[in-house]
């Protein structure tokens, strides 16, 4: 798993202490109990753009708006019948949608941790905190590992019991989250997606249900299928292998945007976005909740290796699979006689005619267990950084 | 063209030569070998030179040079140099006679070229002919020349003579030859076509009584080269006559004919050619060079018997004397270009032999059976060629048989395959995959495209190369100075005279053959790469699961994608096992010659793509895709401008070199025992692997810095495994060419800079590559040579801000040091691995211990380099032509009594910046206080001069700082941020002077990228378009059209005469798909619009003119030293030569960078941009773009306009100056009306929509910031309208130069400290 650049920069264990204390010392920074009820309530819904003007910081994360639709949303992410939640929420933005949570009939959750670094938001989340002992509100980013290594270290999930995964989904621990419409967005979900099999993240805690309000752009590529070639990718893959995912809500309740979310650009700023690319700030969104399998296609320890086949594979994607499997590794086609030995069951043999994007993911498991048995399978399955550094540069 | 001057000079040689009566019987043949031992001492005589020609034996260094330097050189370069100057190429959707005359387009190259392959061997000629005759419906074709034609007329004459229907090519012949000699196709003919036509009457004229015959009679022949001005001897000794008997034939025929015309010149001319033609070649003249290095048995050549002559005429004879007296230099003896000859002729059959031999070896030995134990490169390669080689043959067959069919517009590939053996292809391709491995920074591959078009090329250069062995030309050696010097006006004529007059013998006898363009390279290249990997297969051992051996058969190399930034790429990779043998086996033969030293002096630069090695073409320079670059070269070589460059070039490249003997034995030593020492990788890598975490499993944090440093640990292991094979290359040549004389042939960047055209071993690569080279010659050391040898030291070992004298001081305290390094390199206390260039600090410890061992150290005989570096070489120029007195000093152009070092004077400044801020609680300069050494700055500051910029001075004071690892590396990132804005101001305000220079440089950059040619006006005008994105469909007014004429680059000419093309376009890419994948390959005849590149254009004009400064600086240095008969070699600005010549190596250094400067340069720039791009105008609409109009501003730039101009140029008021006396700038209003018609069209359009504009927005804020935006828009709009169809001169706008400061270039005389 990387986040480049950042992750490392926090590597060195004496500074992740010496933070670790500055948050303990000064727990008002994070436990914010600024005097700040005014803020309780959130602007008029009109006049959000009034409230939280452009910032390059959050120009590409979207937030519900619509207090009518977050109520929906909420039912939705945690219906009836949930019983003392505890939620682990990400990119909350002002906090539209941890209102709408917290107004749900108590009983259905118990906790509410909110990740928000940006101050304008913050200063409209820090009120919940206040009035709702429910609400605990860290001020980091949900983007990066040590904001959720800083909520187990400070004891917030103490109370949450790890259950083994055969004990079926976790009847508490929640992650509910707005993706940003940006490249690290996407990133996240992926990684997000990658942890399940190899139980790291939450996943440690057992069959962690995830919920999410994200763009229909990254939506689709989530949860494409064979039948929509064009969208299945990487993600669609490991997401279909580890996970069941539903809609939360028909995107109608969504849309159109304009309606239900911040920020509104005008007609003017979205073209220009859109004509940069298929993120822009504008563009439908949907609802999903996501639920981990209990039988996991990826066995523990084959994460890299899938990622390694789907990337490798994927460069080609609408070649078939007999065609583009040679650039897999020097050598790789003899896992073409692997799969399809007529000594082995239907089930286990693979039609190498079909095209990479149209593989399943109990077809990539095959592909994947004759790539595992090869003896000479690369050693490194690190990708991405095939270049070498230029010694004069 | 020949120029006039040259025709002439060749017909006086030969009148010369007449009235030197010799007997032809005087000279006997001998029966023994030319390399029998006796001749070795026979005097034999020298061909004659005319008497004002320069003798070899009369060159010697000349006296009282200083004089004539100072004269003739300053004169020389007070000179304006000639500008070449060439048409701004056409956008690619726009054509013109012009344009095509001097860029011709991909498609005509591609019928040239397929023409050509269908043409050799007479491949295809129907095709041939169907593509020529197409070609010539044009008359004067600028696609076709007079050697195209010949081409033709040789080929039919060819067919005519062997298989027939002869009738019908005699008449195909002779209605091409009567194309000609009319004119009306705009050629004429020349020597070649006169002696085919001979040819043709000689072989035929019997036999047919076709009356086309009896025009082409002999009387008719002889009268036409009579009236043509063709000298008869070039006539008789055409290439074309291949055969001895024949050509003496026809000398008997033309001399009856001449008998009867009464043409007694002519007579007396045949009889001197007769009587050369039957003299002994003189192969083992006394020419210091010519000594042979190796005999090498001689080609027997068919020598035509003829027993009524004694001795028999021999063609080759009278050709290669022709060869000497046109060009009034000396062949190179067979004997000598022998191993050269042979070493570029054979390579891929040495290789294929070397190949054959060492598996048979393996055979006998009986370990042919186990193909894993033995496996290694050459067996494999072997094994791989054998196989591939049949692959293609029927592989070209069948893509033959395909294209059979293939209609009259396919572009045909068979031809192509055709041209080189299936046997050569195979090699060629194994070896070139080999060769490109780690390229491109691929570890363990290449980028597919860029390996496709190399292949192709590598087949074409084979192609080429085997043409030229065909037609056997004589190769001249290294040109010789003339009395008159390089710089005088007559040196000059003489030497652009002889360059002229040879690069004519040459092309006379290289015969016609066409270049290929990129589709074509990489679709052959496609060919070869696919079936090499189809059949290249190795054998792999592997452990399964259950722990059982397992061996497989894998494809040796292999094609797959990869993502980079975001880009899909595709990349040929080597199987692991393949790659990892090249860092450990002996690479015997894998380099192709052109890749390697030079056994003897390189071929002198005759022209653009003459030079170098013998028979492999090589540009004189390396061009990144642009026929602009290419097109001015070839004119202002063919206009004689750049003689001076050329000798620069042919002066390196006659440097003689030897690998240090004793440097190699430790390096391999070192090698073998796989030890990291001296920069040298180790055989296995030697950092351990980092440490799983404990909690890797669960913890994806501690996971995701795991993997973080398993990658940077990867790629350093690929890094090693890459230096590994590189250090692998540079040991297997250096091995190859122990106990040689070897030279480094050069070639030129676009800025004129020279490099060494071998890439593996040569004096400009890395510390290794120096310390295992030395000088060919050795010199008495003397006293100051001593000294020299001692301050060098102390230079290689790091010790160089100290005085001379502490330096020597330096040394002499470290002599047990010295002694213990030279004695006991790899055992001893190793001292010279401490320095910071320690190989070449261990080759002068050896040297130095030899010198005071030996029993007169002043005689010792020395061949070690020593080197003269300037002291930030960029600043210096900036100083000498800014006059700037603070910069001077801080780069010892002024005189003091120890260097000044200007890195760490930077240091010193940034680190008061620091104190300060610390001062104020500055995170990072707390952090960085008292941290900063030269060595964090010295590259930033050496780079500023060339233009590095804010992310590259972070990138690169970063990497400091992780080297030094005096802060945590995680806070080196933002540390470096912080310190190069600091660095960068500190530069700024000490070299202020530069500043002001790089200004002025760039924004005149900035105007010549946004001009037009004055009769691209009316094609540039604004246009209506109407936008199809907005939904409602607007009018607007649009400049693309405008933008996209605007493909003017920046070209300027250095005190040379050369011309230097900044290139920087947007590449136009073309898809070509090759059998392997489809590749984008930008297409270099095809000048893409400058749309992107104005900027490109601005900013890499100063460093690329500093540049071109530089480059002049050291080529003056280089002939100079010629001139004075001292080695020279360099490395951009470090200068070197031997210890005892450093002293006046020195004051020539100084002399000419006095002289450079003292020619007033940048005025020098000034009058040629204005000469320039004196019919080059600005659209006034351009000048608002970015901050040009401010920058120009600030530089004085004006635009001087009457009140009533003033009022309709409101948008660019800041810049005017309104004038009162009705003097001034010119405006050109030509397309103004049109401009202003266009506008109002489009505004009636759009009121006649904003009707229906206006509900859209939802907020109230919104509307009301749009309404204030729309307004603004609408002002600017209003105020570009303004200026719309207005244009302006170039010449009006450049701004004045900034003013010189009082330095004086004349005492850097009396700097030492100079260049040291």
């Amino acid at each position: 798993m990387s986040f480049p650049t950042r992750s490392l920069a926090s590597c060195s264990s004496s500074r992740h202490l010496r933070l670790l204390q500055r948050v303990l010392r000064s727990p008002h920074r994070y436990f914010s109990a600024a005097p700040a009820s005014s803020k309780l309530e959130l602007p008029p819904e009109s006049e959000w753009r009034k409230y939280f003007p452009p910032a390059l910081q959050v120009n590409h994360r979207v937030s519900l708006r619509n207090a009518e639709t977050a109520a929906k949303l909420a039912d939705a992410f945690v219906p009836e019948g949930s019983e003392g939640k505890v939620i682990l929420e990400a990119f909350p933005g002002p906090g539209q949608l941890s209102r709408a949570l917290l107004n749900l009939p108590k009983n259905r959750i118990k906790k509410i941790i909110i990740l928000e670094d940006w101050e304008p938001y913050l200063e409209y989340l820090k009120p919940l905190q206040k009035a709702d002992s429910r609400v605990i509100v860290v001020g980091r980013d949900g983007y990066n590992w040590d904001s959720y290594q800083l909520i187990s270290e400070l004891g917030l999930l103490d109370d949450v019991p790890k259950l083994g995964w055969d004990q079926g989904v976790h009847p508490q621990l929640q992650f509910i989250s707005h993706l940003p419409s940006t490249v690290n967005g996407e990133q996240l979900i992926s990684q997000l997606l990658r942890t399940v099999p190899e139980h790291q993240w939450l996943f440690q805690y057992g069959r962690v249900p995830l919920s999410f309000l994200l763009s229909e752009h990254v939506y689709n590529r989530v949860t494409a299928t064979i039948d929509d070639p064009s969208a299945r990718c990487k993600v669609s893959i490991i997401a279909e292998a580890s996970a069941h995912i539903t809609s939360a809500l028909p995107s109608s309740v969504l849309n159109p945007f304009d309606q239900h979310f911040h920020p509104v650009t005008s007609a003017h700023a979205k073209a220009a976005d859109l004509k940069r690319s298929s993120r822009a700030v504008g563009l439908p969104f949907q609802s999903m909740n996501l639920v981990p399998r209990q039988h996991q296609l990826i066995r523990k320890g084959q994460t890299d290796a899938w990622d390694y086949c789907l990337r490798r594979l994927f460069v080609r994607k609408a070649t078939e699979l007999r065609t583009a499997l040679p650039g897999l590794a020097p050598g790789a086609q003899i896992l073409l006689k692997k799969v399809t030995d007529p000594a082995l069951p239907d089930s286990e043999r693979l039609d190498v005619r079909k095209k990479v994007n149209k593989l399943q993911a109990h077809e990539w498991a095959i592909l994947l267990k004759a790539f595992d048995e090869w003896p000479f399978k690369p050693e490194d399955l690190t990708i991405g950084d095939f270049m070498i550094r230029s010694k004069n540069a | 063209m020949i120029p006039r001057a040259v025709s002439r000079l060749e017909t006086t040689l030969l009148s010369s030569r007449q009235s030197l009566p010799r007997p032809a019987r005087l000279y006997s043949t001998p029966s023994k070998k030319a390399n029998a031992p006796a001749l070795a001492t026979v005097q034999v005589l020298q061909p004659d030179y005319p008497s004002f020609l320069h003798q070899p034996q009369a060159e010697k260094p000349l006296e009282s040079r200083k004089v004539s330097l100072e004269n003739e050189l300053a004169n020389f370069l007070q000179r304006s140099a000639p500008y070449t100057i060439l048409p701004t190429p056409l956008p690619s959707d726009r054509s013109s006679p012009v344009n095509d005359m001097f860029y011709p387009d991909s498609t005509t190259q591609d019928l040239l070229s397929v023409m050509d392959a269908c043409l050799h061997n007479l491949y295809d000629l129907p095709r041939a002919k169907g593509i020529f005759e197409r070609l010539r419906a044009k008359p004067g074709n600028p696609a076709l020349s007079t050697r195209v034609y010949n081409a033709f007329l040789e080929a039919y004459l060819t067919i005519a003579s062997t298989r027939g229907p002869k009738d019908v090519f005699l008449e195909y012949t002779w209605e091409l030859y009567e194309a000609l000699e009319s004119g009306r196709e705009k050629f004429v003919p020349d020597a070649t076509t006169y002696s085919l036509m001979l040819i043709a009457h000689h072989r035929f004229h019997e036999d047919s009584q076709d009356s086309a015959f009896t025009t082409s009679s002999p009387s008719h022949i002889l009268s036409r080269i009579v009236d043509r001005d063709i000298p008869i001897a070039s006539v008789v000794s055409d290439r074309t006559m291949t055969s001895s008997k024949e050509a003496v034939e026809i000398i008997k025929l033309l001399s009856q004919t001449a008998m009867q015309l009464n043409m007694p010149r002519i007579i007396s001319e045949l009889g001197h050619a007769e009587a050369i033609g039957a003299q002994i070649s003189d192969t083992l003249d006394n020419v210091p060079e010519a000594t042979p290095v190796m005999r090498v048995k001689k080609n027997s050549d068919s020598v035509d018997e003829d027993v009524e002559m004694e001795i028999p005429f021999n063609i080759d004879n009278l050709r290669r004397h022709l060869a000497e007296v046109t060009m009034a230099r000396r062949m190179l003896s067979d004997d000598v270009a022998a191993r050269q000859k042979l070493l570029e002729e054979s390579v891929y059959d040495v290789a294929i032999e070397r190949l054959k031999h060492q598996s048979d070896l393996f055979s006998e030995l009986g370990l042919g059976n186990n193909a894993l134990r033995g496996a290694d490169l050459q067996r494999w390669m072997w094994d791989w060629h054998k196989k591939l080689k049949t692959r293609l043959d029927t592989e070209i067959k069948n893509i033959a048989q395909s294209e059979l069919k293939a209609k009259r517009t396919e572009t045909l590939f068979s031809p192509y395959l055709s041209l080189v053996q299936a046997e050569r292809l195979s090699l060629i391709t194994i070896l070139e995959i080999m060769r490109l491995q780690g390229s491109g920074g691929i570890y363990d591959g290449m980028k597919t495209t860029r390996a496709l078009v190399a292949l192709g090329r590598a087949v074409e250069i084979e192609y080429k190369s085997q043409i030229c062995k065909a037609h056997k030309i004589y190769v001249p050696t290294a040109p010789r100075l003339g009395d008159a010097g390089y710089f005088s006006n007559m040196g000059y004529r003489s030497l652009m005279q002889r360059r002229v007059a040879a690069a004519k013998v040459m092309t006379d006898g290289e015969g016609w053959t066409a270049e290929w363009t990129q589709h074509v390279r990489s679709k052959i290249g496609g060919i070869l790469v696919e079936c090499l990997m189809d059949v290249a297969e190795v054998t792999r051992v592997g452990v399964n699961k259950e722990g059982k051996e397992i061996s497989e058969v894998q494809p040796a190399f292999y094609h797959t994608y990869e993502y980079m930034r975001g880009q899909k790429l595709g990349v040929i990779r080597l199987n692991p096992i393949v790659a990892d043998r090249l860092a450990k086996d002996r690479l015997n033969d894998t380099l192709h010659p052109r890749h390697l030293p030079m056994l003897v002096k390189p071929k002198p630069w005759l022209g653009h793509d003459s030079g170098g090695y013998l028979y492999n073409k090589t540009s004189a320079m390396r061009f990144k895709d642009s026929a602009e670059q290419r097109s001015y070269l070839k004119h202002a070589s063919a206009a004689g401008n750049v003689e001076l460059v050329y000798a620069g070039l042919d002066v390196l490249g006659s440097t003689p070199w030897q690998i240090n003997k004793k440097v190699f034995d430790v390096v391999l030593e070192v090698w073998n025992r796989g030890d990291r020492v001296g920069k040298l990788p180790p055989a296995v890598y030697d950092s351990p692997e980092p440490e799983a975490p404990e909690n890797v499993e669960t913890d994806i944090k501690a996971k995701s810095i795991y993997m973080q440093r398993q990658k940077s640990h990867n790629a350093n292991k690929a890094n090693n495994h890459s230096e590994r094979c590189n250090v692998n290359y540079k040991i297997e040549i250096a091995r190859a060419f122990l106990g040689e004389t070897i030279y480094l042939p050069h070639n030129l960047d676009f800025r004129g800079r020279a490099y060494p055209i071998p890439p593996h071993l040569n004096h400009i690569g890395d510390d290794l590559s120096r310390g295992l080279l030395k000088f060919g010659e050795a010199k008495p050391l003397g006293e100051r040579g001593l000294r020299w040898l001692k301050i060098h030291l102390a230079n290689l070992h790091g010790f160089d801000k100290a005085s001379f004298d502490e330096r020597v001081e330096f040394v002499m305290e470290r002599m047990p040091e010295v002694y213990d390094s030279a004695t006991n390199p790899l055992n001893g206390r190793r001292w010279w691995l401490k320095a910071d260039d320690p190989w070449q600090c261990l080759a002068t410890c050896m040297e130095l211990h030899e010198v005071l061992e030996s029993e007169d150290p002043h005689a010792f005989m020395s061949a070690l380099p020593v080197h003269q570096d300037g002291t930030c070489n960029g600043l210096q120029h900036y100083a000498a032509l800014g006059g700037d007195d603070r910069g001077a000093q801080q780069v010892n152009l002024a005189a003091g009594d120890r260097p000044s070092d200007v890195y760490t004077h930077v240091g010193n400044m940034v680190e008061r910046v620091l104190e300060e801020d610390a001062k104020k609680g500055e995170k990072y300069a707390i952090m960085l206080q008292g941290k900063i050494s030269r060595k964090v700055v010295k590259q930033t500051v050496m780079t500023t001069v060339y233009g590095v910029t804010f992310v590259g001075a972070r990138d690169q004071i970063e990497r400091q700082l992780k080297d030094k690892k005096a802060i945590p590396e995680e806070e080196c990132w933002k540390a470096a941020s912080y310190l190069a804005s600091k660095t960068i101001l500190c530069i700024g305000n000490l070299f202020s002077g530069a500043t002001a220079i790089q200004n002025w440089l760039s924004c005149c950059a900035r105007l010549i990228s946004k001009s037009i040619p004055q009769e691209r006006l009316p094609e540039a005008m604004a246009e209506i378009k109407r936008s199809s994105k907005t939904p409602r469909k607007k009018f607007t007014l649009s400049d693309t059209r405008l933008k996209k004429e605007q493909m003017t680059s920046v070209v300027w000419t250095t005190p040379l005469g050369l011309p230097i093309v900044q290139p920087y376009r947007k590449a136009n890419r073309k898809q070509v798909q090759t059998s392997l994948q489809t590749v984008y390959i930008s297409d270099p005849n095809s000048p893409a619009e400058g749309k992107f590149n104005s900027l490109k254009q601005a900013s890499a004009f100063p460093p690329n003119f500093i540049h071109s400064l530089d480059a002049t600086h050291m080529m003056l240095t280089a002939l100079e030293c010629r001139t004075q008969d001292l080695t020279f070699a360099s490395v951009h600005d470090s200068y070197w030569t031997h210890a005892s010549s450093i002293d006046k190596m020195s004051e020539i250094i100084r002399d000419t960078f006095i002289a450079l400067h003292s020619s007033d340069v940048l005025k020098k720039l000034e009058s040629e941009f204005r000469e320039r791009y004196r019919d080059y105008k600005v659209p006034l609409t351009s000048l608002k773009a970015g901050r040009l109009m401010k920058e120009l501003h600030d530089l004085g730039a004006r635009l001087v306009v009457t009140p009533g101009q003033a009022k309709t140029l409101g948008a660019l008021q800041e810049f005017l100056v309104i004038s009162e006396t009705g003097q001034t700038t010119t405006i050109d209003e030509s397309e103004a009306q049109r401009a202003l018609e266009l506008s109002e069209e489009v505004d009636a359009c759009a009121e006649v929509e904003a009707a229906v504009e206006d509900e859209d927005f939802e907020f109230d804020e919104e509307a009301i910031s749009h309404a204030a935006r729309q307004k603004t828009k609408l002002q600017t709009e209003k105020a570009m309208r303004q200026l719309m169809g207005k244009f302006v001169n170039v010449t009006d706008l450049l701004p004045p130069l900034p003013e010189k400061g009082k330095f004086n270039v004349e005492s850097i005389k009396n700097s030492q400290y100079f260049f040291s």
